[in-house]
């Protein structure tokens, strides 16, 4: 065998680009996307509902049929826009923030979703993901926080927290797709 | 000062110390702040809740901190490498002791470093056994079929509740729902329409509220007539069976609920079965985050100690030659005769040690040089001592080397040799005659001298012939050191011994006068006595005769008489009167009296001539003198002619008098000027010796010579009035007698 070392070397190389690029590319069709969102009025304030749809990576589903608890994320935030800080510095009016546990129990074979001291069980990780994907706050925005006809611009979003996992998960968290689980920032122009 | 002017100040040496103090501050800084760093990233490994959501932040820091540190020592590694390029004293120092500091914690690091990476995969692999993994896992579905098992068992007893209960009307449902769940000993059994809202139900807890709508897959379930199994996990420990199975009454599908706890220690011993698995399978989960983690933590902590003793390596090899540095700033400044650079001490060791005694040599060698300075200075001041006594003393100094080379020689020497003796210095005395002819007789005899006389003390006296100068040279050999010279002292005795002569001759006219006249009045007396007595007694023959003797003894008395006064008037001249002169009158007057003369005088008189200082009696004397002279040397001569000439000639004034007689002898020429020296039959010898000592009074000098083949040539050389009124003898300075 006389192999050349530098080919050999350049294979592996593109060899290894290829497969992060597949490797990227199928991490794109994972993740949370999301689907609608809207502020409502109801009685003294405005209800937001907004719907994602969450696919989780083989990865995170092994992680969580193994018993680690997922924390996943739903933040909403109301700007006053500031054109002339070339949008950069906006007053934030609203900051409103969910923190969802998704947890299995390997002894009943149940998904178990929480939120505070609520909780939900499911036979299966879909159903699961469904509910989680069902976001609403209410009252999102309080009628005083707003003045009727100004133009806002309200923002919204979805994410795994890497944050409260353990620690050693937390490293192999850094800079992977698999691990890093969130949804774009969802923005609109809000006029009450 | 008389410090050298190159003076480096080793300033910029000093100043560019690789460190700042900013510097040092830096790296305190990043050196604390690492250490904070590895014990936040030893906890947050550890797993506690402190600080658990920035172990990303951590980690940033500390590969921040790294390449801070790996900048700072870049930095300091390329300043040092400026200095070596710089061929800085001490930087090569600077840098073996960096190498060796940084050999001496990376050999130590590296060697933990791998032993501790190594041991630290071994042991994070041995917490995974597959033993411990199988219990587990056997443990958790030894509890999942055990609550099949009971979900099983509950659900035959639904079914079998579910016939009795078919049978029941609606009426009589409560009732043998309540016996149905005593005889299964349930903790609650309840009836839901197929939508899943409660109907009835019976609970062990009487004060049980209305139970929860079923679930909608229960509700499916029951739809498709089969039951619906499910382990509820309460708040905390606690499971419960519920299971549903569809209850086909007359009136439709309905849905029979049997809810059971599972025993307390039973289910906590599950619970617990699970949660190790759980964690079992999360540390298995994190195992190659772990080995990463702790992997990153230890090469950061490798990273961070060793680039941290680079930086304190450098630091303190700088702190350790920056004296060596010092002191050979200091050297150098010492080398360039600057004893001014002290160094403070600031350490106890050998260099502090080292520093003092360099101090206090430069303060010995300051000291030395000060009193070698302070000593030249005396010794130079001693020198220009000797040197300006040596230019006031009149006698001339002269001194030569072992090889007769002349050495050194004062002014007045080359005043009365009248050379500049300058010229021939380190020239041997046995050539001066080639360089200056008019030395001849002097370098002769100073020759002869030296070298016939080598130790002793001599003493000579020498005429100079080319201008009548008498030198009294007296000479010794002069050891100086090794060095073995000669040094002559001489002096014009030329005055001296005229004045000597003077004076002796002024004593001798003085007497001769004195005895002379004396006798001179009685014989005149007697003389006349005789004449008086003798005239009438004797006959006029005898008569006749006596009276021409008396006569003749008269009037040669009377002659007698005037010599003497003239010898008196030479031993004894009065003060001279100075006062400024027209000389050119003065001639005028003088040939006024000679008017109708037989020789002719002629006059050549420059009008131009400034007056001269003098006193107008005795230069009329002077002129008076050489008229006659002149006049008695030319009697004898066909067509006398007489020449009195003045003239300005070199700043003095001349005076000339020319005649066509036979001029003075050879033999006369040299001693013309002493008293009773003279040419002529009937004459004193005194006239050239007035005028001489007359002129010498003023200050001038007197030159005779013979005037081409025939005549006597006399120029004499009198001072300007303005030019002499400092050079002037004192009056009567020469005066003899």
């Amino acid at each position: 065998m006389h192999d050349q070392p530098g080919l050999r070397l350049a294979l592996r190389v593109c060899a290894a680009a290829v497969m992060l690029w597949l490797l990227c590319a199928v991490a794109l069709a994972e993740g949370i996307s999301i689907k609608s969102a809207e502020l409502t009025h109801t009685d003294g304030g405005y209800t937001l509902e907004a719907r994602y749809d969450i696919d989780l990576s083989p990865t995170l589903e092994d992680a969580l049929v193994r018993g680690l608890t997922l924390t996943f994320v739903s933040e909403f935030e109301l700007v006053y826009p500031r054109w002339w800080t070339l949008n950069f510095w906006n007053k934030k009016l609203v900051e409103r923030e969910a923190a969802y546990r998704l947890s299995y129990n390997a002894l009943t074979r149940q998904y178990r979703l929480a939120l505070g001291g609520f909780h939900q069980s499911f036979d299966n990780v879909e159903q699961a993901l469904a509910v989680l994907g069902r976001v609403r706050f209410n009252p999102a925005v309080e009628d005083d926080d707003v003045e009727p006809g100004s133009v806002y611009i309200a923002n919204v979003r979805l994410r795994l927290d890497t944050g409260k996992l353990p620690k050693p998960l937390q490293l192999d968290a850094i800079g992977s797709r698999d691990w890093n689980l969130a949804s774009e920032w969802y923005r609109w122009t809000f006029q009450p | 000062m008389d410090v050298p002017a190159v003076k480096r100040t080793p300033l910029h040496i000093v100043r560019t110390s690789l460190i700042s103090r900013g510097m040092k501050l830096l790296i305190a800084f990043i050196l604390v702040l690492g250490a904070v760093m590895l014990y936040l990233l030893s906890t947050a490994s550890a797993n506690t809740a402190l600080f658990a959501a920035d172990l990303r932040m951590l980690l940033l820091l500390g590969v921040g901190l790294v390449l801070v540190l790996m900048a700072l020592v870049g930095y300091q590694l390329l300043a040092l490498r400026r200095r070596l390029k710089a061929r800085l004293f001490g930087a090569k120092l600077t840098l073996r002791m960096v190498l060796l500091f940084a050999l001496v914690a990376l050999l130590p690091g590296a060697l933990v470093y791998a032993v501790s990476v190594q041991f630290l995969n071994k042991s994070i692999e041995s917490w995974f056994d597959v033993r411990v993994e199988k219990a587990l896992e056997g443990g958790l579905a030894l509890g999942r079929t055990t609550l099949d098992n009971m979900l099983r068992e509950l659900a035959r007893e639904a079914e079998s509740m579910a016939v009795v209960l078919d049978e029941a009307t609606p009426g009589q449902r409560a009732r043998v729902l309540n016996n149905l769940r005593e005889q299964g000993g349930l903790a609650e059994v309840a009836i839901f329409t197929s939508e899943g809202s409660p109907l009835a139900f019976a609970s062990a807890d009487a004060g049980a509220l209305m139970p929860e709508p079923l679930p909608a897959a229960a509700a499916r379930q029951v739809l498709l007539q089969q039951s619906y199994r499910q382990v509820r996990q309460e708040s905390g420990e606690g499971l419960t069976l519920v299971v549903v199975v569809p209850l086909n009454t007359a009136d439709g599908t309905l849905a029979l609920q049997l809810t059971q706890p599972v025993a307390a220690p039973l289910a906590q011993d599950m619970s617990t079965v699970q949660t190790l698995y759980q964690d079992y399978q999360e540390i298995s989960l994190a195992r190659g985050g772990l080995k990463r983690l702790y992997g990153l933590s230890l090469t950061l902590s490798l990273l961070l100690a060793l680039l941290s003793a680079l930086v304190l390596a450098i630091v303190f090899s700088e702190r350790l030659s920056a004296p060596l540095v010092l002191l050979a700033a200091g050297t150098r400044a010492v080398a360039q005769g600057d004893f001014s650079l002290r160094h403070p001490v600031r350490s106890h060791d050998e260099l502090g040690v080292l520093t003092e005694s360099f101090n206090t040599m430069t303060r010995q060698l300051a000291d030395a040089r000060a009193t070698a300075l302070g000593n030249q200075k005396q010794l130079e001041a001693a020198n220009a001592y000797l040197e300006t006594i040596l230019a006031k003393l009149s006698a001339g100094v002269l001194s030569f080397d072992q090889d007769r080379r002349l050495r050194s020689a004062n002014p007045s020497a080359s005043e009365i040799l009248g050379v500049d003796l300058n010229t021939l210095l380190k020239v041997r005395v046995d050539d001066w005659q080639a360089r200056a002819p008019q030395l001849r007789d002097a370098a002769e005899a100073m020759r002869a001298a030296i070298v016939e006389a080598r130790p002793e003390l001599w003493e000579k006296q020498l005429e100079i012939k080319e201008d009548g100068k008498v030198l009294l040279l007296r000479g010794s050999a002069l050891q100086v050191g090794s060095d073995l010279g000669f040094v002559v002292v001489f002096d014009d005795i030329t005055r001296l011994l005229q004045a000597q002569r003077y004076a002796a001759w002024g004593e001798v006219a003085r007497r001769l006068a004195h005895e002379i006249k004396n006798p001179l009045t009685p014989i005149q007396l007697s003389a006349e006595r005789l004449e008086h007595r003798l005239r009438d007694k004797l006959q006029t023959a005898d008569a006749l005769m006596l009276t021409r003797s008396t006569q003749t003894i008269v009037s040669q008395v009377s002659q007698l008489k005037g010599m003497v006064d003239a010898f008196s008037q030479y031993a004894r001249t009065p003060e001279m009167q100075l006062q400024n002169l027209d000389l050119n009158q003065l001639v005028r007057d003088v040939l006024a009296l000679y008017e109708g003369h037989k020789p002719v005088m002629a006059l050549a008189l420059d009008d131009a001539l400034p007056p001269v200082l003098g006193d107008a009696a005795r230069l009329r004397q002077v002129i008076h003198n050489l008229l006659q002279n002149a006049e008695q040397a030319v009697a004898s001569t066909t067509a006398a002619r007489i020449l009195v000439r003045t003239a300005l000639e070199s700043g003095n004034a001349l005076l000339e008098v020319v005649d066509n007689g036979p001029g003075f002898p050879p033999e006369m020429l040299a001693r013309a000027f002493e008293p009773y020296v003279t040419t002529k039959s009937k004459g004193t010898g005194l006239g050239l010796a007035i005028v001489k000592k007359i002129i010498e009074e003023h200050n001038g000098s007197i030159q005779l010579s013979n005037a081409g083949l025939a005549g006597a040539q006399v120029r004499i050389r009198l001072p300007l009035a303005a030019a002499s009124v400092h050079s002037l003898p004192t009056p009567g300075s020469a005066r003899v007698g």
